[in-house]
């Protein structure tokens, strides 16, 4: 398969700093009122609610009074090398070349789920129900999002509809290029530690490709060959270590 | 035809192909596509006009700024205000899910109601709004003729300084009602540390932006405590300043986590640890001795001018708080409380902080005393990055309320609380005290009792007992805008609008370094028959008449509101109109002032007291006429001598038994789960994990060594069991829980609100057993002990 060139157009990417995130879900409760996301009665049944950015709670497995636990939060990864796409039999998902998004067309998606199987971060979600918003809460759903049939998979578009409301503001202000902080998803805009960073990957001036050099970054199952375009940062080792199935000696120290 | 093989076959091959070859199966598959894409209900958002209106969230006294989008009329989404000072953008998970309060039909009262049928039969009638005021305004006149205007009683749950609150004071105390009660609250604990050590009252502000060292005795600094807004921000710069935190707690809370050192002593053994770090500062003598000299009282022994020997602080502490006297209470290392104490004390500017949890309960009080000790003995008391004495916000007065004789009659009854009584000289108001009142006496001292933006038969601890006596009072009204618990309660309902839909003011947010006012402004129109309560108040006194109706001079609650605001501007002190307030969402001096050397303690001794002159001067009024010894154990102090009067460790009794209960119940708060008046939106039901609500279990956390005891796996379903009752719960296996301490959340195990809340989930308030507080009598909330039962 012919290698793609990332190195051009914009690839919008994120850097999660586990140290300072905090767990408090503000995240993905920005993300689910900005993308009209439905809730259930049982919100506790984790394989049939939505969410587009999830929250995982990790230990280091220590006793007692030595246990430690971060939060992991998990919006779609955003793949340069997407195992999603190729799978995809009615070509609903695709990798968008100017902006390195991973798009999802609902209306074309015929649900067959193959892309939920062959994503390794769970990061997709199948609507097995008709949206459902309790009564009079449809009254705050937004127009920029539409929300999703029973049937379809769905995911995290990295607010995909922001950038277009940048776009159109740079282009009514005659402007080719977008400014730093002109395009950031709801998540990272509401995170109230400022734990997430975002920004073009492909443009060194921005905040983001300076911290993806620190030592400390790493990316999730990094080894699969997904390259990944959300970054995390640790300071713990035993976090970093706990981001792959390294074999036993396998894994470098950058502490 | 004869019928074998041969023929069958040929007839279910022909058979197929016939049936392939007809159109019947492209039709069915056809119709099936068509069918299951005929989706009974996807809603399509209605477009409009973007705009952006700012505001502040009043969910809670953090009083966070928010920024509301708005699509035509419509809000469709919140977020943090950038530019707005307490939380610089950032804001929690409640207020960020604060749609779904305003817009949630099923747990919104529509229009005022009245109940038709049997107390909770939830049969209600609608009535006009004129009708629910005269109903209310006619009892209360009632009572007022039969010269019994206490009978009268408000339980409010609104910020203590905000105009609302004070409204609804002024029409108790104008009417001649004394009982008027707020819900308890860790403000309430403060506020008495800040009188009895400092000598003035109101909360104390923590410059933790500028603090280098900080010690946390439990206040979940990342899990809401304060206003979270503002701490969730405040973590960013002490990530970028390399703020040393030191967090005590039994639980591998965030904050713990987060935290660069964590300490678990036992819950309920913090005061003993705070003294056994003032032990090492004393001995050391790393404490501030220009401060300690020139600005105390009580630190060293001295002699009263009857010659009367009293025993300083410092002696005390060292002669009982050694590290290994502390290490056998606590269950911390010696060594470590050595090593903490060595580190704050050289620090630059260390702070210590007490409380527990969000700070939505109280605490104790000779425990806050002990932990503040420590912010005296490095003399960081309205220093930069330390605890600071509140300036003045400028705010004007109203004119004193009018009095006839009714009201001064009523007013010089004691309260049904007990709340400033020689009993309970200290503590402003006693809900868990009123309970009790109520339920020992014969009737019901309480004719009628009003509730404001408080759910007490959901959140107070030991709320069976606030619900048996609830069914005791004649007649209660609620101003809630939700079909909480406590509404479906009572026997008319006012409905106040949510926090979207009014105009609202917070004076001085919690726990922030600044003065600060805060205006929340109406972003929607209010969406159902509901009225401002504040409007409310004002029409009813008008309906009660006479004096009453006299000091209640203002059209309504926006005028009542803008001459207290007057104040402000005419201070001069910042150049702003009434306009330039309501725009900004704020008016605000961007710093303290710390000015001021010893001026600033108003106690008797006009130091920071140490030996706090207030206590003795209250337990000698109330030993009058008994002995002393007696009165101490009626005031639940154990301890004797001059310690009574100092920041001390008293341990706190439980009345169960510790062998049947041999475990402890702890309480913990989540950020994001909403665990106070308001309930927990669906968005934060999202974000519990599935090991914390599955289906309607709860999970309760539990260390592997203490469940393997009680041969208790993960999700194994038990039973917890109190004096006070039962809750069936699920285990949870956590490894960051201390050992025989079972960890439950707050918010959990709603009787009311709609199907995404009711029915899950346990509330931990049905089976606390709660002791009082040595000297202040507010409930200790974290202290029941427990058995747990596999079932």
């Amino acid at each position: 398969m012919k290698k793609e060139d990332t190195t051009k157009g914009n690839r919008y990417g994120m850097v999660i700093d586990l140290d300072k995130c905090t767990g408090c879900g503000v995240c993905l409760i920005a993300c689910a009122s900005e993308n009209n996301i439905p809730v259930m009665y049982d919100e506790s049944d984790k394989t049939r609610n939505i969410t587009w950015l999830q929250i995982y709670m990790v230990t280091n497995g220590k006793e007692f009074p030595e246990t430690e636990v971060i939060y992991i939060p998990r919006p779609c990864m955003q793949c340069d090398n997407p195992p999603c796409v190729p799978v995809c039999p009615a070509t609903a998902t695709d990798k968008d070349p100017t902006s390195g998004i991973i798009s999802q067309i609902y209306t074309r998606c015929i649900g067959c789920r193959y892309c939920m199987a062959a994503c390794p971060y769970h990061a997709r979600v199948f609507n097995w129900f008709d949206p459902w918003f309790p009564e009079g809460m449809d009254r705050y759903l937004s127009p920029e999002v539409s929300p999703r049939m029973r049937g379809v998979v769905e995911k995290c578009s990295f607010c995909h509809h922001r950038l277009m409301r940048a776009k159109a503001k740079a282009n009514v202000e005659g402007r080719r290029d977008l400014k730093e902080d002109e395009y950031i998803p709801a998540c990272v805009e509401a995170c109230p530690t400022k734990a997430i960073t975002f920004g073009d990957l492909n443009n060194p001036k921005h905040k983001i490709s300076e911290l993806i050099k620190s030592p400390h970054a790493f990316r999730l199952l990094e080894r699969l060959n997904t390259e990944p375009k959300v970054y995390y940062i640790s300071t713990k080792n035993w976090v970093r270590r706990m981001a792959d199935n390294y074999l036993s000696g396998e894994f470098k120290d950058r502490s | 035809m004869e019928f074998n093989r041969r023929n069958f076959i040929k007839f279910a091959v022909g058979g197929t192909g016939g049936i392939l070859l007809s159109p019947l199966p492209w039709k069915l598959i056809d119709d099936i596509a068509i069918w299951t894409q005929n989706w009974s209900w996807v809603p399509v958002p209605v477009r409009g006009k973007f705009s952006y209106l700012n505001s502040v969230c009043t969910l809670c006294p953090g009083a966070c700024g928010i920024q509301v989008r708005k699509v035509g009329s419509r809000a469709v989404k919140i977020e943090g205000r950038g530019d707005y000072p307490v939380n610089q953008g950032g804001i929690c998970p409640l207020g960020m899910a604060g749609l779904q309060i305003l817009y949630n039909e099923g747990i919104r009262w529509k229009a005022p109601m009245k109940r038709v049928g049997p107390r909770g039969s939830q049969e209600w009638k609608e009535i006009p709004w004129d009708e629910a005021i005269d109903e209310l305004a006619t009892r209360i006149k009632g009572l007022r003729e039969k010269g019994s205007p206490e009978k009268l009683a408000a339980i409010d749950g609104n910020q203590s300084r905000s105009t609302m609150a004070l409204l609804i004071k002024r029409l108790l105390s104008s009417i001649g009602s004394p009982n008027y009660m707020v819900m308890p609250r860790e403000e309430d604990t403060y506020d008495m540390v800040n009188f009895l050590m400092q000598g003035s009252r109101g909360p104390i502000a923590f410059d933790l932006e500028n603090a280098d060292f900080i010690v946390s005795f439990g206040c979940s600094l990342f899990d809401g405590w304060g206003a979270p807004g503002r701490m969730l921000s405040a973590s960013r710069e002490w990530v970028k300043n390399k703020t040393y935190l030191v967090q005590i707690d039994p639980r591998t809370s965030n904050t713990a986590s987060k935290a660069d050192l964590w300490l678990a002593p036992f819950p309920g053994t913090e005061a003993a640890l705070a003294l056994g770090m003032a032990h090492v500062i004393i001995k050391e003598k790393l404490y501030s001795k220009e401060f300690i000299e020139n600005h105390t009282f009580g630190f060293a022994d001295w002699f009263e001018e009857d010659g009367v020997k009293h025993k300083g602080f410092s002696r005390i502490v060292l002669e009982k708080y050694s590290p290994q006297v502390v290490e056998n209470i606590t269950g911390i290392k010696g060594r470590v409380i050595i090593e903490v104490a060595r580190k704050f004390a050289s620090a630059h500017a260390p702070i210590a902080l007490a409380g527990r949890g969000k700070g939505t309960l109280p605490g104790s009080l000779y425990e806050f005393m002990a932990v503040h000790a420590l912010n005296a003995l490095k003399g960081r008391v309205n220093k930069k990055g330390g605890p600071l004495i509140a300036d003045d916000i400028p705010l004007a007065q109203w004119s004193d309320p009018e009095y006839d004789p009714v009201a001064m009659d009523g007013l010089k009854k004691a309260r049904v609380d007990l709340a400033k009584t020689p009993r309970y000289p200290f503590s402003r108001s006693l809900v868990n005290k009123f309970t009790e009142t109520i339920n020992n006496s014969h009737g019901s001292p309480i004719d009628t009792l009003m509730l404001f933006s408080a759910n007490p038969a959901f959140t107070i601890p030991d709320s069976q007992s606030f619900i048996k006596a609830m069914a005791k009072i004649p007649f209660i009204v609620s101003f809630s805008p939700f079909m909480d618990e406590t509404s479906l309660m009572a026997d008319l309902i006012l409905p106040d609008h949510t926090h979207l839909e009014k105009m609202a003011d917070i004076v001085w947010p919690t726990g922030i370094q600044y003065p600060l006012y805060a205006l929340s402004q109406p972003v929607v129109k209010p969406i159902y028959r509901t009225e401002h309560s504040g409007d409310v108040i004002i029409s009813l006194a008008k309906r009660i008449g006479g004096p009453v109706s006299g000091s209640f001079q203002w059209a309504n609650f926006e005028e009542a509101l803008k001459e207290r605001v007057k104040g402000l501007y005419d201070s001069g002190r910042e150049k702003v109109s009434w306009a330039d307030i309501k725009e900004n969402g704020y008016w605000s001096i961007p710093a303290h002032s710390f000015e001021g050397g010893s001026d600033i303690f108003q106690t008797p001794s006009k130091r920071f007291e140490f030996f706090s002159t207030e206590i003795e001067l209250a337990i000698k009024a109330y030993s009058k006429g008994k002995s002393f010894d007696d009165a101490l154990l009626d005031l639940g102090i154990s301890s004797k001598g001059d310690e009574v009067y100092m920041p001390h460790y008293e341990e706190i009794k439980s009345g169960a038994d510790k062998k049947e209960y041999p475990l402890l119940l702890f309480p913990m708060e989540l950020i994001n789960l909403a665990s106070g008046w308001i309930g927990n939106p669906p968005y934060l039901n999202k974000t519990l994990f599935d090991h914390q609500l599955k289906r309607d279990d709860l999970f309760v956390e539990v260390n592997p060594k203490t469940a393997s005891q009680y041969r208790l796996k993960e999700g194994s379903k038990a039973i917890i069991r109190s004096p006070k009752g039962e809750l069936r719960v699920r285990i949870h296996l956590f490894h960051g829980a201390m050992p025989d301490v079972i960890f439950i959340p707050f918010g959990l195990g709603h009787t009311a609100y709609d199907k995404y809340l009711k029915g899950k989930g346990v509330n931990p308030n049905e089976i606390i057993d709660q002791v009082e507080d040595p000297l202040s009598g507010q409930p200790v909330w974290w202290n029941t002990r427990v058995k747990l039962i596999r079932i």
